[in-house]
């Protein structure tokens, strides 16, 4: 290539690309070169000479333009790249691999993106093995991206053109990498990867591949915004004032100078929460080791007080304002909450199931009441059906005295229809919630409503409309009154009974938030979607204050501890994940479901948890195991594994609903699936 | 390049009326119409996720055209997920079966069922962690796996469980079920309950954890009670209900069941009052020992050879008592003829004549040796003449004889079968046994004789006939499969003659008629 052709596809190069002004600066001086044939041109501010006699420069700007259009070159590319990481060390090569995917997805975007549909296809089918493991959900969505309108379209596409990909990868991980792209003059691999990625070089040795959820799954922009968002500070802590507390001052359970000392730090706390200094956590957790030390000292201990004493949660004002609770209903709980049974890794629930039979594959949704009496069902024929399973079981034998403490007996055969039809949906109702009372019913629709049903009155009270899209979820707050929705319209919204209007419209979420919950001291309410986040937000404000990433794929249940301090959300594959909230991080996944984990719940005192799921079973994990490894965990960098204490399979029953009653009863529902012959 | 070809997007444009679609233009469309259908499914997963459902259906996919505000497709909701078919000699080509159907049938047809009502049943999952063994839960097997699952979870894990040695925890329910049923064994005053407690022990899933307790109490109750006939009978039982229950799996506890199930077969003395019917509950326990040999037989391969071993070994002994003998002889007939051919028949001529003194009633004075050897004759008369009958019926009726003989020889077996079972089963006197010896049952034996004279030489020309019959179509396999005949016949024919020489006329009527023309 000659000088002048040279000079000429810099310039179309220059041009091309819109550098307009660096294209007329060029031209001006190429002018200026050839007028003063020879000579002071080397002065100018720009040296147009430099790329003639820089050989690299040339052969660069040559393979440019060679090959601008060339489909293959990115096969040829891809592949290279992928043969070189796969065969590099084994200490590096989960870093350098974790780099692949990004490159991949990028490629076949560039590919679609100039038009080259056929080669698109191939390249991605061909390469597409690689990375099904971890985002098969992911590949399937940019599977059918094949002209550059759906790049266009397709928000999840734009969002990966748009941002960039963190990837923490070590510094000799980092340096083999560059060296082998300079190497083989890999221009275009280059380009992808300082286009889309951004490298967070760290010295020392790499990482262990296990603990790279963070490293590999976040996909988008909004990282960074997750970052700064989860430096927000949240009050976790429960209620003052909370019936539990006040069980706890009456209840004579604590010895006088437990008592006082509880007393003492619980005014403590309050003065900090005036302060709203972001050391609550801290003072908190302070404050709980040196009770806990004490706990250890004192000798004669029941586990009863022990488990009251362990997790002394701070305590935070209301930001709303609570409905008033009568006292009678005030009483039925203290009364549960004095009868509660200990639960613990050694002391298990026992677990009543209520199996749903003759429901023609039409049952959508599944709700317990808090005491566990009243069942609710959604049905894809639009409507509700209330079974009171304390009547049912008067009526069908009363000679069950057994299980005096609990409502639900054995439900006889009885002939005529022993549940209350509540009909006004017009669409498939995908969620019902009752009150904390159980007298009242909520229940959200494809036909984007929300209806309040009275379980007294059997009759619709209100029909609240709002969304623009089908509700798939609807939450009561744990005191009533107050409740939250999600939709298909990527929205969460908060509401109260009262208004027919929401209260706060929570937006943020890229795709359908697809379940909801509230924190324990209701100023917060979680959100999980099908962007595989959950978030947390303030009910308050209506901000987000929190972004958990760590799913793979869409989050279908949510459970917040009984103490405010952690939280767990099931996904689509079966994995269960523990949050703690004030570090927005994940404090271990849970693993052992093989299907959709449909519904979750902590028992009454926080030292259980109970997933159910559509691989038909009911699992209890241990989960004051796995925060006690967690501390472990953090002064040794180890990789932990938590328990899975029981597994309670159903005979073909996917299960629907969980709820461990004020008494820590486990109640579970299901619909009797008929296997498929 | 897309999944979608070129040529659909032209079929459908024809099929909605646009003639002139230019192949660019489908060319275009065919990769969106691909990204459309993609994201229909798309949400149509996610409604068939918020219904919680994991198989998707046509309601979804409605759902999802909702979400887009598109029309849905009507026609295609059903109750269930769609059945799809394999179209034949494609690989990926699936359809919906939809069957024409006619409006008179439909119109005539009797009003269908209501479905049953949407219900709710309650049961306990779990009582406090553990899970009761009741026909709502999953059956045991299920429960194990995951189990062991855990525990090796736990292993690997960085908690260290210290493991406590095994602890067999009974519910207080079980413990007292055991208590009740071990009681009826006992008592054996109440039949009617101890026959339910039977009913409940060969149906009731929940009782795999006291199968170890059972088979110790059986083993324990045997040894101890063999002169307790009413026990030993009711012990059998259990056993049976036990074997009979599909909820339990015993084959673990065989080896100890085993031993106790062989003594009531071949115990010297079972119960110690004449009145005993001793014989019944050996044939019971011969039908329980083939029971077991036919279930666990493909697992325990050496099963049933040891059971024969043992039993032959009863048989041959001269020393053992008759009683022994017969129990060894019942067991064998009960495991099948073959057995029978390959270990009783070799062994039936000496045996026969070690019995022939004893059969004579006028030596014989002691009456109950008498009854006795009768008893064995006729067991052993019986496990032979079974096998024969099995043997002759199974081979020469393939060139099958002309129904009327055919008739015959069913009526035959007929008629014959409740003197077998007179032989085995009567035991109110020695009169029923020493007649078929006395006067040699006449009623059979004057139709015997007449058929076997009239078809003597009627039966070959027959056969002729039949061979002829069949040369016409397929001539050489047929020769095939009767040269076959002929030489199993030929086996079939000796052992006949030497039964026959060894029973006399009293193998006769285990013999169809038409083999019995052809060999005697």
């Amino acid at each position: 290539m000659d000088p002048e052709q040279l000079d000429e596809f810099v310039m179309g190069y220059l041009k091309k690309k819109g550098f307009n002004g660096a294209a007329k600066q060029l031209q001006d001086a190429l002018h200026h070169n050839n007028n003063n044939n020879n000579g002071t041109g080397s002065s100018s501010s720009f040296n147009s000479t430099d790329y003639h006699n820089d050989p690299e420069l040339t052969k660069l700007i040559r393979s440019f333009s060679q090959s601008e259009n060339d489909p293959t070159r990115y096969r040829n590319g891809y592949s290279n790249l992928r043969s070189w990481a796969y065969n590099s060390l084994d200490l590096y090569k989960h870093e350098l691999l974790r780099v692949m995917y990004p490159v991949f997805i990028h490629c076949y975007m560039d590919l679609v993106g100039k038009g080259h549909t056929q080669e698109a296809r191939a390249f991605f089918n061909s390469f597409r093995k690689d990375h099904e493991m971890i985002h098969l959900r992911d590949l399937q969505k940019l599977e059918g991206v094949l002209v550059p309108s759906h790049l266009e379209e397709m928000e999840f596409a734009r969002s990966l053109r748009q941002s960039k990909v963190n990837i923490k990868i070590c510094q000799y991980s980092y340096d083999l990498l560059l060296q082998y792209l300079h190497r083989t003059e890999s221009t275009l691999m280059l380009g992808i990867i300082n286009e889309h990625i951004n490298f967070q070089v760290y010295s020392g040795q790499p990482n262990s591949s296990s603990d790279d959820i963070d490293a590999v799954t976040i996909v988008g922009s909004f990282q960074e915004t997750a970052d700064h968002v989860n430096q927000k500070e949240i009050q976790w802590g429960l209620l003052e004032d909370s019936l539990e507390d006040r069980l706890e001052k009456t209840g004579s359970l604590l010895t006088d100078s437990e008592k006082g000392q509880g007393e003492s730090k619980d005014g403590d706390v309050d003065d900090s929460n005036k302060k709203r200094s972001t050391e609550i956590g801290k003072q908190g957790s302070s404050l709980k080791k040196l009770k806990k030390d004490k706990a250890g000292n004192a000798t004669a201990k029941v586990a009863r007080q022990e488990t009251s004493t362990v997790s002394p949660a701070p305590r935070v004002k209301s930001e709303l304002a609570l409905p008033v609770m009568s006292t009678d209903v005030e009483e039925s709980i203290l009364e549960d909450l004095r009868n509660r049974v200990q639960l613990s890794s050694v002391a298990m629930p026992s677990v009543s199931f209520y199996t749903f039979v003759n429901t023609h594959n039409g049952l959508n949704c599944a709700s317990i009441s808090h005491d566990g009496s009243l069942v609710a069902g959604g049905f894809s024929d639009s409507s509700i059906k209330v079974w009171d399973m304390a009547k049912i079981g008067q009526a069908g034998s009363g000679a069950l005295q057994g299980e005096s403490d609990t409502n639900d007996q054995v439900a006889g055969p009885n002939s005529r229809r022993n549940y209350t039809l509540l009909l006004g949906h017009s669409g498939p109702v995908y969620s019902a919630t009752f009150s904390p009372p159980g007298d009242f019913v909520l229940s959200s629709s494809a036909d984007t409503t929300i209806r309040l049903w009275s379980t007294q009155l059997n009759a619709n009270l209100v029909c609240y409309k709002g969304h623009n899209y089908p509700v798939w979820d609807v939450q009561f707050s744990p005191f009533g009154h107050y409740f939250a929705s999600c939709s298909h319209d990527r929205t969460a919204r908060i509401w109260s009974m009262d208004r027919v209007q929401p209260l706060r419209i929570m937006a943020g979420h890229l795709s359908d938030v697809d379940c909801v919950q509230w924190h324990p001291n209701c100023n917060y309410i979680a959100t999980g979607s099908s962007d595989k986040t959950v978030r947390l937000w303030d009910v308050q404000t209506g901000e987000c204050v929190r972004i958990f990433i760590g799913h793979r794929s869409m989050v279908l249940s949510l459970a917040m501890s009984p103490d405010g301090r952690y939280m767990a959300s099931g996904d689509e594959d079966g994995t269960i994940m523990m949050w703690d909230l004030s570090t927005a991080r994940c404090i271990t996944p849970l693993m052992g479901h093989n299907s959709c984990v449909w519904s979750l719940s902590y028992s009454g005192e926080g030292s259980l948890l109970a997933s159910g799921s559509a691989d038909c079973t009911v699992k209890l994990w241990d989960v004051t195991s796995s925060t006690k490894l967690t501390k472990a965990e953090e002064k040794n960098g180890n990789s932990n594994r938590l328990r899975s204490l029981r597994t309670f399979p159903t005979k073909s029953t996917p299960v629907h609903a969980l709820r461990f009653s004020r008494r820590n009863l486990l109640f579970a529902a299901g619909a009797i699936s008929k296997p498929t012959s | 390049m897309s999944i979608v070809p070129k040529e659909t997007i032209e079929v459908i444009a024809q099929s909605i009326g646009i003639t002139n679609l230019s192949p660019e233009a489908a060319l275009m469309l065919a990769p969106d119409v691909e990204y459309r259908v993609r994201e229909i499914m798309q949400e149509a997963i996610k409604c068939m996720r918020h219904s919680k459902r994991t198989t998707l259906t046509a309601s979804d996919v409605d759902g999802a055209l909702n979400l887009r505000n598109l029309e849905p497709i009507y026609g295609f909701a059903s109750g269930g997920p769609i059945r799809f078919r394999k179209a034949i000699g494609h690989r990926d080509l699936f359809y919906t079966d939809d069957r024409e159907v006619d409006f008179k049938d439909v119109i005539e047809a009797p009003l269908p069922k209501a479905p049953l009502d949407t219900d709710i049943v309650c049961h306990w999952l779990a009582i406090e962690g553990v899970q009761p063994a009741i026909p709502e839960n999953a059956p045991l097997e299920v429960i194990r796996a995951p189990a062991e699952n855990q525990i090796y979870q736990q292993k690997d894990g960085p908690l260290i469980d210290i493991r406590l040695p095994v602890k067999h925890v009974l519910s207080k329910e079980l413990q007292l079920y055991f208590q009740k049923i071990a009681e009826l064994t006992m008592s054996k005053s109440n039949p009617s309950l101890f026959k339910e407690a039977l009913v409940s022990l060969a149906s009731d899933s929940g009782l795999h954890p006291l199968v170890p307790y059972f088979t110790n109490f059986i083993a324990d109750e045997v040894s101890r009670g063999l002169n307790d006939f009413l026990l030993l009978s009711n012990l059998m039982h259990v056993v049976r209900s036990l074997l009979q229950n599909p909820h339990i799996h015993i084959e673990p506890y065989l080896h100890q069941l085993m031993p106790s199930v062989v003594t009531c077969l071949v115990s010297r003395k079972l119960g110690n009052r004449f009145a005993d019917n001793h014989w019944e509950l050996r044939d019971f326990t011969a039908n329980l020992v083939a029971l077991i040999c036919k279930r666990f037989g493909n697992t325990y391969i050496t099963l049933q050879s040891r059971l024969t071993k043992t039993l032959v070994n009863a048989l041959l002994d001269p020393k053992k008592a008759l009683t022994q003998h017969y129990g060894a002889i019942q067991g064998l007939a009960a495991l099948g003829h073959n057995v029978v051919r390959l270990l009783v028949l070799p062994n039936l001529e000496p045996y026969l004549s070690l019995l022939e003194p004893e059969l004579d009633a006028e030596k014989q004075k002691n009456q109950m040796k008498s009854y006795e050897t009768w008893r064995v004759y006729g067991a052993l008369l019986r496990a032979a003449g079974l096998c024969i009958h099995d043997r002759l019926k199974i081979f020469p009726y393939l060139p099958s004889p002309s129904p009327s003989f055919l008739n015959k020889g069913k009526g035959k077996i007929i008629n014959t079968e409740p003197n077998k079972r007179k032989l085995s089963v009567d035991s109110s006197s020695t009169m029923q046994v020493d007649k078929p010896m006395g006067d040699d049952n006449p009623p059979q034996n004057s139709v015997q004789p007449s058929s076997s004279g009239q078809a003597s030489d009627g039966a070959p020309e027959s056969r002729n006939a039949k061979e002829k019959e069949g040369s016409k179509g397929r001539a050489i396999t047929m020769k095939a499969i009767l040269d076959q005949v002929w030489k199993n016949d030929l086996d079939s024919g000796r052992l006949l003659v030497k039964l026959h020489q060894l029973y006399g006329d009293r193998i006769l009527p285990f013999i169809p008629s038409t083999e019995m023309s052809l060999f005697l």
